[in-house]
């Protein structure tokens, strides 16, 4: 039901919208004035465009999300056919295989995919053992487009899993009764009613590819970096903060044109799916056909192999030193509370920093995310859009551009006379990316709510404050806990923005595993990856908790986590 | 309200606490690269440094020559560094250094042992880095993987197909000795011919490591049988007892002299301590470390050489040096062609 009038407290909505302009819009500000203004000659921006370099960039940058799409919808397609098909042993495992993206941190990724397709790497050792031959899979063009395909099939897999789960059955079944083959049936008839969530889900996989940053620095080098990874290079190797602003203004321009394209698509699919009248049968995995059953156990094979091996690798080598024993040596070295002067830090300081970042910029994102989940109910619809879309915007900025947007803005800019420290704006830049997750998770649950309880807690004589906390709070404590938990998450695995602000003394874990990658310090830096990944599955753990716990609630729509 | 007092008043308690420890001694923060410290002789240094002065030395190294430079240097723009001295400075950085102004000039009446290094080292006329070690960069490959009568002998015949997928570069946007290896193919083609060559040989580079010591465990680890790195190599593997498996390409019969410096950051407020620690270096007892440790030679020629040392690190017959005016005026366009020349 409509909130009534006396519900209106739109200074609700000041808070996490003031914070947004102070530290988001204004350091993006920041951004546009350098690269228009600053040069001697001419404006940057001009420069740019008659820079070959920016176009030469601009060129293999698209070029390589394109491939990576491509590569994703592929490997991603089919199984989004069983997801949504078949009836499936072990669920959780599929279920975890359907959040990589946001379970392991890029990085992680990275160390895998060196560990394990690396020239003597586990994959390559194999192959030489059985058949004499080596793939060169790693520091080549190909290489980072499986990666970014590892990366990204399962949210190709999953926007097709959905519509194909809401796609009337009877649909194929009438096609198949009326004596079309399974094939004819899935052109003529499935196809053209699910390609567009395929495609919105590739378009997904485009832009990730595209604002790729560890992989493609880690695996990349100087002959694939992308547009990102230059922007970091201009800014942070060759200290050209000029050239830095302006190629990160062209690539929040293309961000920000790519990701309305995204949701004017999904917009659109959305509208397009009915609600099915038949429930879709889920058959057995395996099916009469010997063909087909041979098809999915080579596919199967290599989902096993592109998954379990590089993940396997990182667990394998975080207990295996360099002599080939078992031991825990690594482990010892990231908890030790020393200065490692390899990564110019301590280890174990890196762990407290991340949980600390974590911890802080979730609780802000939560507590900014709610007041404005619970303000926007109460305004005119179009201003209700408005705000959204601002806070939005966070998503659809380069998180490279952004970090240097505020490293500008905090030490140089205006936010200087806060005084923040590199730990305020690494938790700042934080919260305003881990927002527009909050924000997706408590917006349909403060939208959904049911307002009557407060107005009958009100009336029986309960005080506002009473109120929050004996009846809003418990009734929305799934949804703010799995807000909770994608905001930490988010926090925890940021490596782009906040090598970007980081200053000695204030590394992270990813960024301890970068610089233990780029040092070569391998088992290391797998035992860190191991730790950072205990912690994510730990917190997806209790979200997925909680998300049962909504489901049994019934007050938010099960969609949420599996959607986002 | 009792309980989170107490919780509250005991966080604080042991913030500060915390913030208390290890603040009794004076701090002497040194910034090098990642090599100096998983190879070369950092730790000693540190130990005997600390024995004579009762200091504490914290060596910063979490990444290769140029990105800690880059980092000292956006540090001290923009809020302070804590680090005092730079050990690892190449020549080849000291116009980056000059426009930059990174480091004091150094009080030669506070480092004695400075007057035994020769005169032809000296790179900084300002005095701001003096040097304290050199060597030759060039081509260094596995010479189990390479028979000799298939030895590229020239920069041409690395671009050659055979070598496909066998070369480790170095990005000289981010090492010195990438760097290096770039303005001796600079003065080898010219400045119209280094992009082409580049170009040519951007097929046969397995990756572009971002410093050298990367690129050398991908090389050691067998990734790739040719690496950018020291002519002095061969006398790392004979004298680590490895044999003579890593031999050093002829190339033009020359290498790319490199020097490397070290220099007392602006800012530091223990000037006195950096002076001695800079004295240090320069002193016989820790020059003698660095051909064992960082394979460099020695700037002080009192240091004296292992037997086995004097054999196997022979210096190439010619060295090549780029001008360092020229350098000063050019380097951000090569740099910048150079990238545009290897990006697929």
């Amino acid at each position: 039901m409509p909130p009534n009038r006396t519900h209106r407290r739109p200074w609700l909505v000041v808070l996490p919208l003031g914070f947004l302009a102070l530290f988001f819009y204004l350091p993006l500000l920041g951004l546009l004035k350098e690269s228009l203004f600053t040069a001697g000659d001419s404006s940057p921006l001009v420069t740019t465009l008659k820079d070959p370099y920016f176009w030469h960039l601009l060129r293999l940058t698209v070029k390589q999300a394109s491939l990576s799409a491509l590569a994703s919808a592929v490997i991603g397609l089919p199984l989004g056919y069983i997801l949504a098909n078949h009836r499936l042993p072990m669920p959780r495992l599929w279920r975890a295989l359907t959040v990589v993206p946001f379970v392991l941190p890029a990085i992680v990724v990275a160390l895998g995919f060196i560990l394990f397709f690396g020239h003597n790497g586990y994959f390559n050792r194999a192959l030489m053992a059985l058949f004499g031959v080596r793939l060169p899979l790693l520091y080549s063009f190909q290489g980072i487009i499986l990666a970014h395909a590892f990366y990204n099939a399962p949210i190709v897999a999953r926007t097709t899993a959905v519509a194909w789960e809401a796609l009337d059955p009877a649909l194929e079944q009438g096609a198949r009764a009326l004596g079309a083959s399974p094939w004819t049936t899935f052109r003529k008839v499935t196809w053209p009613m699910i390609w567009p969530a395929t495609a919105s889900g590739a378009l997904l996989a485009f832009i990730f590819s595209f604002f790729s940053f560890p992989l493609v620095l880690t695996l990349g080098g100087a002959r694939y970096a992308t547009l990102e990874v230059e922007v970091y290079t201009q800014v942070r190797v060759l200290l050209d903060n000029t050239t830095g602003a302006a190629f990160a203004l062209f690539e929040t321009l293309a961000s920000l044109s790519l990701t309305y394209l995204y949701l004017r698509v999904e917009t659109r699919n959305r509208s397009q799916y009915g609600s099915y009248a038949r429930k879709r049968q889920h058959r057995p995995l395996f099916g009469r056909s010997w063909a087909g059953n041979i098809l999915l156990v080579i596919y199967l094979l290599f989902l096993a192999l592109l998954y379990g091996g590089p993940i396997g690798a990182v667990v394998y080598d975080s207990l295996v030193g360099e002599n080939g024993k078992l031991s825990l040596e690594a482990y010892a070295f990231v908890l030790k509370w020393d200065h490692a002067a390899q990564i110019g830090h301590s280890p174990l300081g890196a762990v407290v920093n991340t949980l600390r970042f974590a911890f802080s910029s979730m609780l802000l994102a939560v507590f900014l995310g709610t007041a404005l989940a619970v303000s926007l109910p109460r305004l005119s619809r179009r201003g209700a859009q408005l705000w959204e879309t601002l806070a939005m915007a966070p998503l659809a900025v380069s998180s490279v551009a952004f970090g240097y947007a505020m490293l500008r803005a905090y030490r140089l800019g205006v936010l200087r006379y806060l005084s923040l420290g590199p730990t305020g704006a690494i938790i700042a830049a934080h919260v305003v990316l881990g927002l527009p997750f909050a924000l997706r998770v408590l917006r349909p649950h403060f939208q959904s709510f049911d307002y009557r309880l407060v107005q009958a807690a009100r009336s029986l004589g309960a005080s506002p404050r009473d109120v929050f906390f004996r009846v809003t709070l418990p009734l929305s404590s799934a949804a703010l806990l799995v807000a909770a938990a994608f905001s930490f998450s988010i926090s925890v695995s940021e490596m782009s923005a906040t090598i970007m602000l980081a200053q000695p003394g204030f590394s992270t874990m990813p960024l301890t595993i970068y610089h233990l990658v780029s040092a070569r310090e391998f088992s290391a830096a797998a035992a860190m990856a191991v730790l950072l990944m205990w912690v994510m599955t730990l917190v997806f753990a209790i979200m997925e908790a909680a998300g049962q716990y909504l489901i049994s609630l019934r007050i938010g729509g099960d969609h949420h986590v599996s959607e986002l | 309200m009792n309980r989170s007092r107490l919780l509250l008043v005991s966080v604080l308690l042991a913030t500060l606490l915390w913030s208390g420890v290890g603040q009794a001694k004076p701090r002497l923060v040194v910034y090098t690269y990642d090599s100096f410290v998983s190879w070369g002789p950092a730790k000693q240094i540190e130990d005997g440094f600390e024995q004579m002065y009762d200091v504490d030395v914290v060596f910063v190294a979490p990444a290769s020559s140029g990105e800690m430079l880059a980092r000292l240097i956006s540090e001290m723009e923009t809020g302070g560094t804590e680090a005092d001295v730079f050990v690892g400075l190449s020549d080849t950085y000291l116009s980056r250094v000059h426009s930059r102004n990174v480091f004091r000039p150094i009080d030669a009446a506070k480092v004695p042992n400075l007057k035994a290094i020769p005169e032809n080292l000296l790179f900084d006329a300002k005095g701001h880095v003096v040097p304290f070690d050199h060597g030759y960069i060039t081509l260094v490959y596995d010479t189990r993987a390479i028979k000799a009568e298939d030895l590229p002998k020239t920069f041409e015949d690395l671009t050659d197909p055979r070598f496909k997928n066998k070369i480790i570069a170095i990005d000289p946007r981010t090492s010195s000795v990438g760097h290096a290896l770039l303005m001796w193919t600079i003065k080898h083609y010219g400045e119209d011919g280094f992009v082409d060559y580049w170009r040519r040989l951007a097929p046969n580079l397995l990756t572009i490591a971002g410093g050298w010591s990367a690129a050398y465990k991908m090389f050691t680890n067998g990734d790739a049988p040719i690496v950018v790195s020291y002519a002095t190599d061969t006398a790392y593997a004979v004298m680590e007892g490895l044999g003579p498996i890593y031999g050093v390409l002829p190339l033009h019969d020359a290498g790319y002299l490199q020097i490397e410096g070290v220099g007392i950051v602006r800012t530091s407020k223990n000037v006195d301590l950096a002076h001695a620690f800079v004295d240090y270096l320069l002193s016989p007892e820790v020059q003698e470390l660095i051909p064992t440790t960082n394979w460099m030679y020695p700037a002080n020629p009192q240091a004296k050489l292992p037997e086995e040392w004097v054999r196997y690190a022979q210096p190439p017959k010619n060295s090549v040096r780029i001008d360092p005016e020229e350098l000063d005026r050019k380097e951000a366009t090569w740099l910048r062609q150079w990238a545009m020349a290897v990006s697929m």
